[in-house]
């Protein structure tokens, strides 16, 4: 079966580098029965793999310690299963976010993934990669919303766990353990959602303020009764949402009564804190605005540039930000208000390929002021670490990759703790 | 060498080490019908004592059975080998609370309900109710990944809770955190059913409370045409925070106990929350009211007030215990299946009581499509007993084969272990078996629960069992 699979000529395998490494071949399977197949047989050889969807988010773990083959999951855009009246559905992992969330559209319902870049990001690669973004406060992470999926294990056994049903305490709970796995555990192949029933109405508003106001208008703005679904405070990240000032952006989702007084409350809020002009776009262009700040999150800025999120409590979000400014003054950072996240955005001066070890690298430096913090992105030059010190419970991770992995097929070397 | 019990008691003293068979009774059982008194049971104070008491167990070669209030359906607290029963009575506080992050530290012997009633003053809840909440216990909870009828807007106990602190398998105290690089213990040690390690701590998510609620009861002429407006409903993406059916049998039961206002002379009746701002409450109200009138609603009524409200929902939330005034013994099954099916499984479900000449109750989570069907018998009549058992496994192959599966909220345990492999294959059993290799390669942590006999080895043959009457 394995045989029958298109190879791609060596010069397509270059857009798969990782590190320092190439792979010699790219399979692209296109169901989960061949996805498996393309396993055991690396299994068998002692090759190692890297599962690979649109590639936005492979820097978010470590460069492979092997690198074999790429398996790329394009092929398996499969529509399993979508009975709208159901609010659930189930699809191929290579599937892109920006076809689900088309698919989900035209039924009036719709997915947080809230990706970088959806028209490449993939399902299998968002959950792979845990990617949490800035809706979950209001509407639950991927993990939250994963009701099911099939698995390719790394000796090419393909599982399944949970189902098309929103309740199910059936055996583990196996799909919070490949969400998040960084492709460690198995390939996901299927994944099953349940779904929430879109927003009537969508508005972004956009409020610069002068360093001075600064802690008025966060204060102020988080303390809404009507939450906003997102509410950031950005410095920097310029291309994403203008002016290039230090601004709150609020995303406002609901019924359009509740999104008009959430406005005028936002707006009295910041009026009251001294902030004086709030911008406000509705529909389709907010839902561009949000998307250039989510791609921001993820976006290469210059080769030398690297994107950390460092996870915490929402009250610290903008003071912790702030400390990272103070200290690196170039630094660009967005304080998420309603989740905690602080996104930093820094360059990486040590030079490429510096042995200097005087100069502390920027990974260590962000994660002196944050503490634990990973990368989301990274350009070519930039060398940290992805994942910092990990946590107390490593031996364990360590001994479930043994048991899921014993041979080390399956992306060797790039996750917490060098599994 | 000392015994177990002397090594216990040695170790951790008579406040916290029962050994007398009188003590230990209140160990032995949970709401299944088998029962086991354990070797020994500690009620220890917090986690240096589960983890002493661990040690002492895995030393002498003892099972370890972390127990709640002991409301599970399925055996889950249930110690089939004896061994060591571990009582979270004692670790009941609320830790810490973050008002303004909506977090919360609790210890596993909180009571749900407790949780919720210390921080409402705050304006902030802890969203999973299970119908038991007045007793059972946040560990419990996390056990079992339990729901309850606010699950449909808010997730089940999974997507609350934000880290846990363990004892494994070795008495070595761990803390997880869904926010660790690495990967999501968290995730998977809620609903491991306690097989995993022994919870000592949650720190769980908390929402804020909503700033209007409404609930509205609505009579069908029969529970087909009330899932028939479920359907509906959810079709016409509308996702309330709750919607539940009851049928004529169960509503009656509830109203001769609770006189909440439920209206007696229904086939089916509906109850639906709906939570959010002011604006949408009104116009959620009329959508809701207007799809159920289409489907056969015969009358549609509003709690006109906050007492009328929290009446309807401890009704609700009574009816397994309000059955036991017209049901010598009744047994309570837990399925899930795809909400379009609703209709569909209901009929089929009356079909099956019928062919084993059984009365069936329906109190349901309609809206998740999680069925309660309760099937009414005597356990002096062995006919109905071995009735109940075919009828039971019947409906779980019925929603199986709808698309279902076997545990909405109640999990495994001891009693549907077996057929969990109608659900999973070898290989989706291997993988989980993985896990608890890892975790618990003795498989000391709850013995005999969720793997089917012969899908680990080292396992032992389970019976068939009915639970007696007990108030879910």
């Amino acid at each position: 079966m394995i045989a029958k699979l298109p190879r791609a000529r060596r010069t397509k395998l270059d857009a798969y580098a990782l590190g320092a490494l190439l792979p010699s071949r790219l399979l692209e399977p296109v169901d989960a029965e061949q996805a498996a197949a393309v396993l055991r047989a690396a299994h068998d050889a002692g090759e190692a793999v890297v599962v690979y969807g649109g590639g936005t988010l492979q820097r978010s773990s470590n460069a492979p310690s092997r690198y074999d083959i790429v398996l790329s999951t394009k092929r398996l855009t499969a529509l399993y299963d979508y009975d709208p009246r159901d609010l659930t559905i189930g699809i191929g992992a290579g599937m892109t976010v920006a076809t689900l969330n088309a698919a989900l559209a035209e039924h009036g319902q719709f997915i947080p993934l809230d990706v970088p870049f959806p028209s490449r990001a993939t399902v299998g690669g968002t959950l792979a990669a845990g990617w949490a973004g800035p809706r979950r406060a209001a509407y639950g992470r991927a993990r939250d919303l994963l009701i099911g999926a099939t698995v390719a294990l790394a000796d090419g056994t393909l599982v399944k766990t949970g189902g098309m049903v929103v309740k199910n305490v059936t055996g583990y709970d196996m799909g919070k353990l490949y969400v998040g796995s960084h492709g460690t555990l198995g390939a996901i192949v299927r994944a099953n959602f349940k779904l929430l029933p879109a927003p009537a109405t969508r508005r972004m508003a956009i409020a610069p303020f002068d360093e001075e106001l600064r802690a008025r208008a966060v204060a102020h703005a988080g303390a809404l009764a009507l939450e906003p679904v997102v509410l950031l405070a950005v410095d920097g990240f310029r291309e994403a949402v203008p002016p290039a000032r230090s601004r709150l952006i609020a995303l406002l989702e609901g019924s359009e009564p509740v999104v008009e007084r959430a406005t005028r409350e936002l707006r009295s809020a910041l009026g009251a804190a001294g902030v004086a002009e709030t911008r406000l776009l509705d529909g389709p262009d907010a839902t561009r605005a949000f998307q250039s700040l989510l791609d921001a999150y993820a976006g290469i800025e210059s080769d030398d540039s690297v994107t950390f999120v460092a996870r915490g409590l929402p009250s610290d979000a903008a003071l912790r930000a702030q400390h990272v400014r103070a200290a690196l003054p170039r630094a660009e950072t967005i304080a998420d208000l309603r989740t905690g996240d602080v996104i930093v955005r820094v360059r990486d001066t040590s030079g490429a390929g510096s042995n200097d070890t005087a100069v502390p690298s920027i990974d260590r430096v962000v994660r002196r002021l944050l503490g634990r913090a990973t990368v989301v992105c990274a350009g070519s030059t930039a060398r940290v670490d992805a994942w910092g010190e990990p946590p107390s419970t490593i031996a364990t991770m360590r001994e479930l990759k043994t048991a899921f992995d014993p041979r080390g097929v399956l992306a060797p070397g790039r996750f917490a703790g060098g599994i | 060498m000392q015994s177990f019990a002397a090594r216990l008691h040695d170790a951790l003293g008579p406040e916290v080490v029962r050994t007398e068979p009188e003590d230990l009774a209140v160990y032995a059982f949970d709401a299944y019908s088998e029962d086991r008194l354990p070797a020994a049971a500690i009620v220890p104070r917090d986690a240096r004592e589960v983890a002493i008491g661990v040690r002492i167990a895995r030393e002498c070669d003892e099972a370890i059975v972390p127990r709640g209030a002991g409301t599970g359906l399925c055996g889950g607290a249930v110690p089939t080998r004896g061994g060591l029963v571990v009582s979270f009575a004692r670790m009941n506080r609320l830790v810490e609370l973050d008002v303004r992050n909506r977090r919360a530290r609790v210890q596993p012997g909180l009571i749900n309900l407790d949780l919720s009633t210390a921080i409402a003053g705050h304006g902030i809840f802890y969203a999973p109710d299970p119908s038991s909440q007045k007793i059972s216990t946040i560990g419990g909870n996390v056990g079992t990944n339990a729901g309850g009828p606010h699950c449909l807007s808010y997730g089940t106990t999974t997507n609350h809770v934000l880290g846990i602190e363990y004892v494994d398998a070795e008495g070595a105290v761990h803390r997880t955190s869904i926010d660790d690089a690495g990967y999501d213990l968290t995730g998977v040690l809620v609903g491991s059913e306690g097989t995993l390690g022994i919870v000592t701590e949650v720190e769980v998510r908390l929402l804020k409370l909503p700033e209007a609620v409404r609930v509205c009861v609505a009579a069908f002429g029969d529970v087909e045409s009330a899932s028939e407006a479920v359907s509906a409903i959810i079709g016409a993406g509308i996702v309330p925070t709750a919607l539940e059916i009851m049928d004529a049998l169960i509503t009656k039961a509830v109203e001769a106990h609770y006189h909440a206002g439920y209206p007696e002379n229904a086939g089916a009746v509906l109850l639906v929350e709906i939570a959010g701002a002011h604006d949408d409450v009104a116009s959620g109200e009329a959508a809701l009211a207007a799809i159920a009138r289409r489907h056969g609603a015969l009358s549609w009524r509003a709690a006109r007030s906050d007492a009328e409200r929290a009446a309807l929902w401890a009704a609700r939330k009574g009816a397994a215990g309000a059955m036991g005034r017209i049901a010598p013994n009744y047994y309570i099954q837990d399925a899930c299946v795809p909400r379009t099916r609703l209709p569909q499984v209901m009929h089929a479900i009356d079909a099956i009581a019928r062919d084993h000449r059984l009365a069936v109750g329906n109190v349901f989570h309609a809206g998740d499509g999680n069925l309660h069907p309760l099937l009414v018998f005597d356990r002096r009549d062995a006919r109905q007993v071995q009735a109940v058992i075919d009828a039971g496994t019947d409906i779980l192959r019925t929603c199986i084969e709808m698309g279902g599966t076997i545990s909405g909220e109640h999990g495994i345990g001891y009693e549907k272990r077996e057929t969990l492999s109608l659900v999973f294959s070898t290989d989706d059993l291997a993988a989980m078996g993985k896990v608890r290799e890892v975790f618990d390669p003795a498989r000391a942590f709850n013995p005999d629960k969720i793997f089917p006999t012969g899908a680990m080895c080292g396992e032992v043959g389970a019976r068939n069992g009915v639970r007696e009457g007990t108030p879910a």
